[in-house]
């Protein structure tokens, strides 16, 4: 039943042998030692300063949908950081494997990485940028500012939304085991069949990655269930849907992908993991097995999620630019349809990700002509971006320079994103490096926009602004740090340079390599400003204490609630009169109008289940990759245990009453 | 007509784009260029065609950009000239052009596009089926191509040669690819003489290219196929007709032989680190097929263990 595999397998710890732990590479070791050394310091300092009781209740059994969406975002910034750190090592090592007489270090040929671990890393740098760094950032931030936008107490499922948190958790943390422990997927992190299976993938670095995906991509799949259940269901009296938020709306699109496509990868993994643990042959090159379908399954999921990433993107630059023009935005219902349209589209385009896989000339131009009409979507939101700051009041503090340069990205982006869509272009340009330039860019547009957002709503969650002075050193060197890494390699497409080379073997090319690494310097030094942008930000955090609406001129429903945002949002659910119902409010002169009277409040309970589910669920696909049995049994029986054991708790909600939330705001209200 | 002169004052405009995007680099350096630098009809095509989405879309571009940059800079708060009006979130017209820009650009794109497929078809590129040019004239040149990890096979079956690692082909003929993998997917890719195609264990696709000069071209995979990947290059030769024969004579002579047997000594997981080319000669008739059809019944020639922990010894074995 199971398929035979290559080396040893003991009961007890199934393929798991001593000689898995890399220690006789200087690089992991070094990892280990920094993690190590990190991990001892945060544990430490918990115990030290005896906040494990608070740490406990306050957030590891929280249901709270805003503490959540900082654990998401917490999690996104330390995947980031570990990403960055791929990145360097593999901008160094194409800058020094140019060439057959470049100089080898390590057991490289030339260099300081060997094949398989450079392929492992740009691997891991994928698989860690979208779905364990982009995807939890975006998340968490709707996370926290969906049920706030729409007026709502918490997310409709709370533990439900917990669940997700720890599913995610677990995914990251798998890949991060696989760092110690064996070693991570080599072929991509859209995973290249048949490199991906057994006769060409022995070892466990698939599994790891196959299974890290597959927790992550549950955790998405629950967290697009619960925020779309959000948004039809929770919202407060008066906000219609002509009313909603344009980031909710965005949000409403991304998880309508996110819950039609995430089940598809659910199952190409599952089909993978049959070839691998079954020995069937469905992606397989003979005995029957079909590797095209792969990849037509796989971007099924694909390329719908990349615009599950970038629409709440798109979303927050829709919040930033009206509150810095001080004006609505421009073309209201044509950007919800744009929304939409970008979404629906979503699900036409998904084979100009395999143009050269030799497709019928009428197959490719239909794909061709698709993937160009996503283009008209995304060109009307940036013309109604741009005739939002048309005649406004433009001020350009943090948010708005991070927003406007998500802008310049998506015009590059864009240009580029059009070149790739005409097919020919493609078969020129396909596996190069101009292809990985211009997702990049894409993907910066949503790391703009995500740090934009994190500056503009920062007050609202914790109630004092971020530093300005470090945060904007950190923007000027991110951005010419972008352009000094993207420009040479959108030229080195030019020069037929191809992704994923662990050797350059056309000297060539190593110039503007080089310069690339002078791009990674100036990102390594942006990196710092933004600790010290946090660090100062924290020091004097008293003085930058807001009110409830932090910049003055915000819009939305959100900055009707204190600053930070009390645990249960609003003290009375507040009644929706306009599409922008706080600059209404203020217009009207009724902004700091108090409630007459309060009502109780009906709360979720914390609640250690989703953790317990998280960590079983990380035993469980730990298991699964060193084919551990026993312990896969065990784990799986745990997580249905659990699951059935919550499923009769009924005890799991209480109420505030009305006094003692009047007694909770007065205290507010009488901070001076 | 309308289209001609817009076409006409694209190509002039086009270069300099593109010029800009290669950071405007002297000219020897512009040779590395490959991409702007075709040197067969499949590879001007392309060039040509994204010359022209190049230049449509910067029509777009440039003006967004600078109406972006303008609006910036007139409404900004502190001291731009522009009036504010706090209310102004709607109008018809600008709602009607700001859709209409670009669809009307998806569909001129659109329609150069199919353009584009159809004249540069791997199958069959009608620009040179269909072209008057003295290629569709000349007898086309058969080459089967296999990958193997991590080398390129290329057949002559006509000649009974076959060439691991270096491609000759004759200028100015067309040359007609039937190419698979024995082992996982690789791209066969030429910059300079065509774009890339998925080469697929146990299925066969087809590629055609002419090479307009004499030269050497570099060819390589673009899609990564295991760890001697970057390793899998082969250099391409576009010689003479007449050159063409007299190599192909010579490599008639070569002693070694390619039968099936043999086939499966040559594509055990190798990396060829020096870029040395193999000849061989009397090669076994409806190899490529059969090699095909071993795949298909599911031969494999698997990555050894020792492979994917250090290379380097496995190199210095």
């Amino acid at each position: 039943m199971l398929v035979h595999i290559a080396g040893p397998w003991s009961p007890l710890l199934g393929r798991l042998t001593l000689s898995e732990v890399p220690y006789s590479n200087p690089i992991l070791i070094g990892t280990f030692i920094f993690a190590a050394l990190v991990a001892i310091l945060v544990l430490g300092a918990t115990t030290y300063f005896g906040k494990w009781g608070y740490v406990w209740r306050e957030w590891l059994t929280t249901v709270d949908h805003k503490k959540i969406g900082i654990m998401y975002i917490l999690l996104g910034l330390v995947m980031l950081f570990r990403g960055f750190v791929d990145a360097i090592m593999m901008r160094t090592q194409q800058a020094m494997a140019v060439g057959t007489h470049a100089a080898g270090h390590l057991h490289a040929l030339h260099g300081y990485l060997t094949p398989y671990h450079f392929d492992q890393i740009y691997t891991a740098h994928g698989t860690i940028m979208i779905l364990f760094a982009a995807t939890p950032l975006l998340v968490g931030i709707m996370n926290i500012m969906v049920p706030l936008q729409i007026g709502a107490r918490d997310m409709a499922y709370p533990y439900l939304n917990a669940v997700s948190l720890w599913m995610t958790v677990a995914g990251a943390a798998l890949v991060m085991v696989s760092l110690f422990i064996g070693d991570f997927a080599h072929a991509g992190w859209f995973g290249i069949v048949p490199v991906m299976e057994l006769p060409y993938s022995p070892g466990v670095g698939v599994d790891y990655w196959m299974w890290a995906f597959q927790l992550s991509s549950i955790g998405t799949t629950l967290g697009g269930i619960n925020l779309l259940a959000t948004i039809v269901k929770m919202r407060a009296p008066g906000m219609t849907w002509g009313r909603l938020p344009l980031f909710t709306w965005t949000s409403l699109s991304a998880n309508l992908i996110s819950l039609t496509t995430f089940p598809v990868v659910t199952t190409v993994l599952a089909l993978l993991a049959m070839d691998r643990y079954f020995g069937t042959h469905i992606f397989t090159a003979g005995m029957g097995g079909n590797l095209m379908l792969y990849n037509d399954l796989f971007w099924i999921w694909g390329h719908p999620e990349v615009y599950f990433v970038i629409l709440p993107a798109f979303g927050m630059m829709s919040e930033i630019i009206p509150t810095f023009s001080e004006k609505p935005l421009f073309g209201y219902m044509g950007m919800v349809l744009a929304s939409l349209g970008i979404a629906g589209a979503s699900w036409g385009v998904w084979l100009h990700h395999f143009f050269t896989m030799a497709g019928s000339p009428a197959l490719n131009s239909f794909f061709s002509v698709t993937t160009m009409a996503v283009g008209i979507p995304t060109g009307v939101k940036l013309f109604n971006w741009a005739f939002t700051m048309f005649r406004g009041r433009l001020r350009f503090e943090l948010p708005m320079m991070w927003a406007t340069a998500a802008l310049f990205f998506l015009l590059v982006g864009g240009l580029t994103g059009m070149m790739n869509a005409f097919t020919t272009n493609d078969y020129m340009v396909h596996n190069s490096v101009f292809v990985v330039a211009h997702f990049h860019m894409m993907l910066l547009l949503i790391v703009a926009a995500i740090f934009g957002a994190v500056n503009y709503w920062f007050p609202k969650v914790f109630g004092f602004r971020l530093e300005q002075r470090f945060g904007k050193i950190f923007f000027w060197l991110f951005a010419a740090g972008t352009a000094v890494v993207f420009i040479p390699m959108f030229a080195l497409g030019f020069m037929g340079m191809t992704r994923r080379l662990d050797y350059i073997p056309y000297v060539q090319w190593g110039p503007l390599l080089n310069i690339e690494v002078l791009g990674i310097v100036l990102y390594v030094l942006s990196a710092v400003f933004l600790v010290a942008q946090l660090y100062v930000s924290l020091r004097d955090r008293n003085q930058n204490r807001v009110g409830t609406d932090a910049w003055g001129t915000s819009r939305s429903v959100e900055w009707m609630t204190h600053s930070p945002v009390p645990f249960y949002n609003f003290a009375v659910t507040p009644q929706i009169n306009a599409r922008d119902e706080w600059a209404w409010r203020r217009e009207q002169g009724v902004g700091d109008r108090r409630p007459d009277r309060y009502e109780d409040i009906h709360m979720p309970k914390n609640t250690s289940v989703p953790l317990w589910l998280g960590l079983l669920s990380l035993g469980l696909a730990f298991a699964l990759v060193w084919r551990i049995w026993w312990l896969a049994a065990v784990c799986s029986i745990g997580v249905l245990a659990l699951v059935v054991i919550r499923a009769f708790n009924s005890d799991t909600d209480y109420t505030i009453p009305a006094a003692e939330v009047e007694k909770m705001e007065q205290a507010i209200h009488d901070v001076p | 007509m309308v289209t001609n002169r817009w076409m006409h004052w694209l190509r002039r405009i086009a270069p300099f784009s593109l010029a800009a995007l290669s950071g405007c680099a002297p000219h020897h350096m512009m040779q590395n260029f490959w991409l702007l630098n075709p040197k067969g009809i499949i590879s001007d095509t392309q060039l040509h065609y994204m010359k022209l989405d190049v230049g449509i879309m910067l029509l777009i571009i440039v003006p967004t950009g600078l109406l972006i940059v303008w609006t910036m800079w007139r409404y900004r708060k502190a001291g731009g000239k522009g009036r504010y009006d706090p209310k102004w979130d709607h109008s018809n017209a600008i709602e009607a052009v700001v859709w209409g820009i670009p669809i009307l650009t998806v569909a001129i794109l659109s329609y150069y596009s199919i353009k584009a497929i159809y004249a540069v078809n791997p199958y069959n590129p009608s620009i040179i089926s269909r072209s008057t040019s003295q290629y569709a004239k000349v007898a086309p040149l058969d080459v089967d191509v296999i990958s193997t990890d991590w080398q390129w096979l290329f057949i002559y079956p006509k000649q009974h040669i076959a060439t691991l690692g270096k491609l000759v082909i004759p200028a100015g003929t067309p040359i007609r690819f039937r190419l698979t993998s024995a082992t996982v997917v690789n791209d066969f890719y030429i910059p300079q003489l065509v774009g890339m195609i998925d080469v697929m264990p146990g299925m066969r696709v087809k590629q055609s290219l002419v090479a307009s000069h004499t030269g050497t071209y570099a060819g390589f995979s673009a899609v990564y196929s295991g760890p001697g990947f970057a390793w899998m290059t082969f250099r391409t030769q576009s010689v003479s007709p007449a050159k063409f024969h007299s190599w192909v004579q010579g490599v008639q002579k070569s002693t070694q032989h390619l039968s099936y047997a043999d086939f499966n000594r040559v594509a055990r997981p190798t990396i060829n680190t020096t870029g040395k080319a193999t000849y061989f000669s009397d090669v076994q008739a409806g190899l490529f097929d059969h090699v095909i059809m071993e795949v298909m019944n599911g031969k494999i020639f698997p990555t050894p263990m020792g492979m994917t922990e250090s290379m380097s010894k496995y190199l210095t074995k």
